[in-house]
């Protein structure tokens, strides 16, 4: 092969050159009552995700029947029923009020895993992102227990079962919704870091084997993306939503009285 | 520039928080609320539906009732209506038996009482006749006028035992 032919290949088809692990770019920066706001390219990723996920609504919930239904219409109908009794099997009919906000962190975190397919960074690879979403949950467990236990309950309940353990459900308080948000995010942007580092791998090996285009980089790293990306991803929205379920209605009383 | 890889950024917190947000609404009102309302739709229709079956079922029973009653009481009726007009037949049939043996002897009675008036008629034209050829005979052999009332007595007494003779 000649010099004049290596020139040739397009350079998207000579594989990564360097592997970084680097959190979103900013795409820019303003004042807001005096903080200085990033706005980065995961709140773009967030619009688009949103914009597919509430087009896709529109779609399926066009020309509703009661009889003679369309396979919209059919899909639609299981998507709502099947969270729905999720969340009544999960929470309790009490909650099942709930269940909008569960689907849309299911949604949410779904498609902005699988974004990421695309070949652009995924929303949940952002930190802060399911670090709001478990702030969310964080928020609705406290509410939760001062609904039922009213304040006191809830501040006699870090000293619960002694005073001795204070510090300690204070920081099992913490720890649920950090871990929950570390959890989703080690493991999607863990998956995709391992993806990064077998295609970065495949490369250099078609380059050792003097292959100018990296063949070994078809094919290969799919299979494992079924795992890192599809049933990966899937996982850890269905943990996400399972965990802010049960954390928020054992945060009430345990008897479901019927509504 | 980029964040770090695990950075914490208020912008996006804040941003990712409307967006939740949003989405959250916009699932409610373009997907749950239309579903949920098609849903109670289809709900209150198979309760319908359910309602008009039972409704339905509940009428054609005492329908089934009605006529099995109504033909009961029509077998009844005819077996009554059968028996009756069997008995009839056999009275009128035992009346006309009745009346024709009637009839026959009173025929027969007739023709016996026209025989009887016959038999008496010949009985007494030969009497008369008999008494006067026995009166010719007498007197031929008298040769003398008899008294009438004589005449007549022997004419009976003669005839007596011409009939006792027979």
């Amino acid at each position: 092969m000649t010099s004049a032919a290596m020139m040739m290949i397009p350079k998207f088809l000579t594989g990564p050159e360097e592997l970084t692990v680097e959190g979103p770019k900013v795409l820019f920066t303003f004042n807001l009552l005096g903080l200085k706001i990033n706005f980065t390219e995961t709140i773009i990723l967030e619009w688009i995700v949103m914009a597919v996920i509430l087009g896709l609504s529109y779609f399926l919930t066009r020309n509703l029947k009661v009889k003679g239904i369309s396979k919209r219409q059919v899909i639609a109908e299981m998507a709502v029923d099947a969270i729905t009794n999720l969340v009544r099997d999960t929470m309790g009919k009490r909650w099942l009020w709930f269940t909008p906000y569960i689907a849309t962190i299911f949604c949410f975190s779904i498609f902005g895993s699988l974004i990421s397919l695309l070949g652009v960074r995924a929303v949940t690879s952002d930190f802060s992102v399911l670090l709001t979403w478990a702030a969310i949950t964080f928020i609705l467990i406290t509410w939760t227990k001062i609904k039922y236990g009213g304040v006191g309950g809830y501040l006699k309940g870090f000293a619960d079962p002694i005073p001795v353990m204070l510090p300690i459900n204070i920081l099992s308080e913490v720890a649920t919704p950090t871990a929950m948000a570390l959890r989703h995010f080690g493991n999607i942007a863990g998956g995709s870091i391992i993806m990064g580092l077998v295609y970065y791998g495949l490369a250099s090996l078609s380059h050792m084997i003097h292959l100018q285009v990296p063949v070994l980089t078809v094919g290969i790293p799919a299979v494992l993306s079924l795992y890192f990306d599809l049933f990966s991803d899937f996982m850890q929205a269905f943990i996400f939503i399972m965990l802010t379920m049960v954390f928020i209605s054992n945060a009430g009383p345990a008897d479901d009285e019927p509504a | 520039m980029k964040l770090g890889f695990l950075s914490i950024d208020l912008g996006t917190i804040l941003f990712t928080l409307c967006n939740t947000l949003i989405l959250f609404l916009g699932l409610k009102h373009f997907l749950f609320k239309p579903v949920q309302k098609i849903l109670e739709e289809r709900q209150a229709a198979v309760d319908q539906t359910m309602q008009d079956a039972e409704d339905a079922r509940s009428r054609a029973e005492a329908a089934e009732t009605e006529y099995t009653e109504k033909l009961a009481n029509a077998k009844e009726e005819s077996a009554a209506m059968l028996r009756n007009a069997t008995r009839k037949a056999q009275q009128r049939s035992d009346e006309i038996v009745a009346q024709a043996k009637s009839e026959a002897a009173g025929i027969l009675q007739q023709n016996r009482d026209e025989l009887e008036r016959e038999r008496r008629r010949a009985e007494s034209a030969l009497r008369s006749e008999v008494s006067g050829l026995a009166v010719m005979v007498a007197e031929k052999v008298v040769e003398r006028e008899i008294n009438q009332d004589d005449h007549a007595r022997l004419i009976d007494e003669f005839i007596d035992s011409v009939g006792d003779v027979q």
